[in-house]
C-alpha cells in the first residue's frame, strides 16, 4: 500500500506551525505536529530577579499576554504567601475576561469561518448566506467582530495602560484601583459587546442562550425562523451539514485548571485555588469529573528537540535545554505535557465541561468529541464570560476606595517556589518558578498549545491534535480543508516570528 | 483641525533585516517632525496594531519588503501593492493588516508604504545586512518628504 507524506500549510493561522501527515489511500495514518520555533523564555528568566517575570513573560504571546501576566503574578504570590485585596483580583479577572472574549471572537470570525468559503463548498445551499456573514474583511459577522474586539480590549487599557504586553499586575495587587469613571466605562464596553452578540450572533438574549441545556433544546432554538441568518445559526448549521460534528475528536479527557480566581478567597495559604468556573478533569467516556491536581502534571521530551531525560518530569523538576537533532525521530520544539500520563485536551470546551455546562456536556455525551463542538464551545464561552464580566464589574463597583495593593514585606522573594495556573484563551496555562538567593533558579511554562499540540511522549502516545486527525479520510489531498477545520478549531498558537511586507510570494522561516 | 499623520514602523530587530522599521523609528526619534505627526513603533502587524491607523488622516508605514526589487532597493508603494497573504503569525502581516484597517475603520486613513527590500531575514540573528543598513538615510529622507 502506497504511503505518502503531506506538509500542510497552516500559515493563515500561525507562521511557525507545520502539520505533517502520512496518508494511505487518502486516510491519515500518522501525524506530526511541528513547532518550528524555539521559545527560550525559560532560559531568559534564569538568574534574573523574580519580579522580572512580570515584564518578560507577557511577551511570550501577543494574544494572551494578560494570561501570562496573571499566571506569573500568582506564582510570585504563592511563593511569598502574599495577601491580595479583592479589588485587585476583580480587576485581574476583568482584564483576563476581556482578553479571552477578544480571542474567542477573533478566532471564530477571523480564523475559523473563512474555511466555510472554500471552493469545495461553492455549491452548498448555504453558500450565499455564509458569504454574507463570514467573507473575510467583508462579511457582517467578521466586521462586527473586528469592531467589538477592539472595544472590549479597552478594559485592559483602562487598568493596564496598553494591550498586549502590559505589566500592571504586581505581587500583592495591581498598579491602580478602580474609580467611578472606570466602572461606567467598563459597563459600556461590556454592554456594547453583549448587544452585538445578542443582535448579530445569537438573535436572542444572552441569558436565553446560556439557559439552553441539551442538544435537542439547542436544535429547536436554532430552528426558530427569527434567527435563521444569525451568525450562530449559520455557524452551527453549516458546520454540521459538512460533517464537522463527526470528525476531529482526539483525546477524550479534558483538562481545566479553573477560570478566574475568587476575589474573596485568593491569598495565603494559596493552596487549592477557588475559581469562578471550577477546575477539573472531565472524561468523555462516562461523563465523570475528577479534581484537578497540579502535582500530576509532567512534561516529556522524547520526541522534542530538547536534551533527553527519561519519562516525564514535573515542571518543578523540569528543564528546557535545546538540543536540535535534525534527521532523528524528534520533530518539534514543543514538549509533551501529560496529566498523570494521560493525553488531554484543554481549551474552552474543557473549561465549560469542568465547570458543569449542561449543554456542552449533553452534546459531548450525544455526539462525542468533535470539531464543531470544540468551536461552538468557544462561542459559548464568550457568551458566558460576558455574563461573568457583568458580575465582576458590579462587584468592583462595590469595592471602590478599598485597597488595590499591599506592599510585599522586605525579602519576600529571596527563596522558595511557587506556581500559577489560569485558563488562558486557549486553555490551561501554568508557570512554575523557583528562587534561590533572590534570583530565579528555574522557570517552566506550560502553555495551552503545548498541551494540545504536543508530540508523541516517552510511551509513544500521540498528542491531542495528532490523535484528532489520525484516521481522517481526506476528500482531496490537494486541498485538505477538513484537516484545516480540525486544527483551527483548537485556535493554534505557537510564538510569532519574522514578519515582513511581501509581494505575495510565500516564505517560511524557522529554526 | 490640523491634518494628523501617523508614522508606523513595523519590525523586530532580533530578526536581521526585520529590524529595519525599528531602525527608522530610532532615526526619526532624533529628528524634529512636523506638527501633527505622531511617530509609532509596532513590533508585529497583528490586529492589535489597528489602533495605530485610527484617529488620523494619513499613515506612512515603514517596513522591510520582500519581492519588490534588488536587496537594499527603496520603494514607495500604495497600500494596495502589499499582498494580503504575506507575513506570518495569527493571520497577521502588514498586507493583511492594511486590508483589515480598510474594513474595520469607518474612516480609514490614506496609507503609503515606504520600505527597503530585504537581503537577509534570519530569525534571532540581530543586525541589518549591509545593503539594507545603507538604505537607512534614503528611507528616512523619503519619510520626511512624505510628511511635508
Amino acid at each position: 500500500m502506497a504511503r505518502k507524506t503531506l506538509g500542510i500549510d497552516l500559515n493563515r493561522v500561525e507562521g511557525d506551525l507545520e502539520f505533517e501527515v502520512d496518508l494511505e489511500d487518502g486516510r491519515i495514518v500518522g501525524a506530526r505536529c511541528i513547532g518550528t520555533l524555539f521559545r527560550g523564555f525559560e532560559q531568559l528568566l534564569v538568574d534574573r530577579a523574580p519580579r522580572d517575570s512580570l515584564v518578560i513573560t507577557p511577551r511570550v504571546c501577543g494574544i494572551c499576554g494578560t494570561a501570562h501576566l496573571y499566571t506569573a503574578v500568582l506564582a510570585l504570590e504563592r511563593l511569598a504567601q502574599l495577601p491580595v485585596p479583592p479589588q485587585a483580583t476583580l480587576i485581574r479577572n476583568l482584564c483576563l475576561m476581556a482578553e479571552n472574549v477578544q480571542s474567542d471572537l477573533r478566532q471564530t470570525f477571523l480564523f475559523f469561518v473563512p474555511d466555510f468559503l472554500n471552493p469545495r463548498y461553492g455549491d452548498h445551499p448555504m453558500a450565499a448566506a455564509v458569504a454574507r456573514a463570514f467573507q473575510p474583511m467583508k462579511g457582517s459577522a467578521v466586521l462586527g467582530a473586528l469592531g467589538v474586539t477592539r472595544r472590549i480590549l479597552q478594559v485592559v487599557a483602562i487598568f493596564g495602560g496598553q494591550w498586549p504586553h502590559s505589566s500592571y499586575m504586581l505581587p500583592g495587587g495591581v498598579t491602580r484601583g478602580a474609580n467611578a469613571r472606570d466602572i461606567v466605562d467598563c459597563r459600556e464596553l461590556v454592554e456594547s459587546t453583549v448587544a452585538w452578540l445578542e443582535d448579530d450572533v445569537l438573535g436572542d438574549r444572552l441569558e436565553a442562550f446560556l439557559a439552553l441545556d441539551t442538544l435537542a433544546a439547542l436544535e429547536r432554538w436554532l430552528a426558530e425562523p427569527v434567527r435563521a441568518e444569525r451568525a450562530m445559526t449559520l455557524f452551527c448549521n453549516f458546520s454540521r451539514s459538512v460533517g464537522l460534528d463527526r470528525i476531529g475528536g482526539g483525546a477524550r479527557t479534558f483538562l481545566s485548571g479553573g477560570s478566574y480566581h475568587d476575589p474573596d478567597s485568593w491569598g495565603p495559604p494559596c493552596g487549592e485555588q477557588k475559581t469562578l468556573l471550577a477546575a477539573g478533569i472531565f472524561e468523555a467516556d462516562g461523563g465523570t469529573l475528577a479534581p484537578f491536581d497540579p502535582d500530576r502534571i509532567t512534561e516529556h521530551v522524547r520526541h522534542s528537540w530538547f536534551r533527553s531525560y527519561a519519562g516525564g518530569r514535573h515542571p518543578f523538576e523540569g528543564e528546557t535545554v535545546p538540543d536540535y537533532q535534525p534527521g532523528s525521530d524528534r520533530y518539534t520544539w514543543a514538549k509533551a505535557p501529560r496529566y498523570g500520563e494521560q493525553v488531554v485536551e484543554t481549551g474552552p470546551l474543557a473549561e465549560l465541561l469542568a465547570a458543569g455546562d449542561a449543554l456542552c456536556r449533553d452534546i459531548l455525551a450525544t455526539l462525542g468529541p468533535n470539531t464543531w463542538l470544540r468551536q461552538f464551545a468557544r462561542l459559548r464561552r464568550a457568551a458566558r464570560t460576558l455574563a461573568l464580566m457583568r458580575g465582576q464589574v458590579d462587584a468592583l463597583a462595590r469595592r471602590i476606595g478599598e485597597p488595590h495593593y499591599r506592599h510585599p514585606p522586605e525579602g519576600a522573594f529571596e527563596q522558595g517556589e511557587g506556581f500559577g495556573i489560569v485558563q488562558a484563551a486557549r486553555g490551561t496555562l501554568g508557570h512554575w518558578m523557583q528562587v534561590e538567593d533572590g534570583r530565579i533558579s528555574r522557570y517552566q511554562i506550560v502553555t495551552p498549545t503545548a498541551w494540545n499540540a504536543s508530540p508523541k511522549d516517552s510511551a509513544g502516545r500521540h498528542g491531542h491534535w495528532e490523535q484528532s486527525v489520525i484516521g481522517l479520510q481526506l476528500a482531496d489531498e490537494a486541498d485538505p480543508v477538513e484537516l484545516g477545520h480540525i486544527v483551527r478549531s483548537h485556535d493554534p498558537c505557537l510564538v510569532c516570528t519574522v514578519h515582513f511586507a511581501g509581494s505575495g510570494r510565500r516564505f517560511r522561516y524557522g529554526v | 483641525m490640523a491634518s494628523r499623520t501617523h508614522v508606523v514602523c513595523f519590525g523586530n530587530e532580533l530578526h536581521a533585516d526585520d529590524g529595519f522599521g525599528p531602525a527608522v523609528h530610532a532615526a526619526l526619534s532624533r529628528t524634529k517632525l512636523p506638527e501633527g505627526v505622531r511617530l509609532m513603533r509596532a513590533d508585529a502587524a497583528s490586529p492589535a496594531a489597528i489602533d495605530c491607523f485610527d484617529a488620523c488622516d494619513a499613515v506612512v508605514v515603514v517596513d522591510v519588503l520582500g519581492g519588490f526589487g534588488e536587496p537594499g532597493s527603496v520603494h514607495c508603494l500604495p497600500a494596495e501593492a502589499v499582498a494580503a497573504e504575506c507575513g506570518a503569525g495569527h493571520g497577521a502581516g502588514v498586507g493583511r493588516l492594511l486590508e483589515t484597517v480598510r474594513a474595520a475603520l469607518p474612516r480609514p486613513p490614506r496609507v503609503r508604504v515606504i520600505g527597503v527590500e530585504a537581503a537577509r531575514l534570519d530569525a534571532f540573528r540581530p543586525g541589518l545586512s549591509a545593503p539594507v543598513a545603507a538604505a537607512l538615510p534614503q528611507v528616512t529622507r523619503a519619510v520626511m518628504e512624505a510628511l511635508t
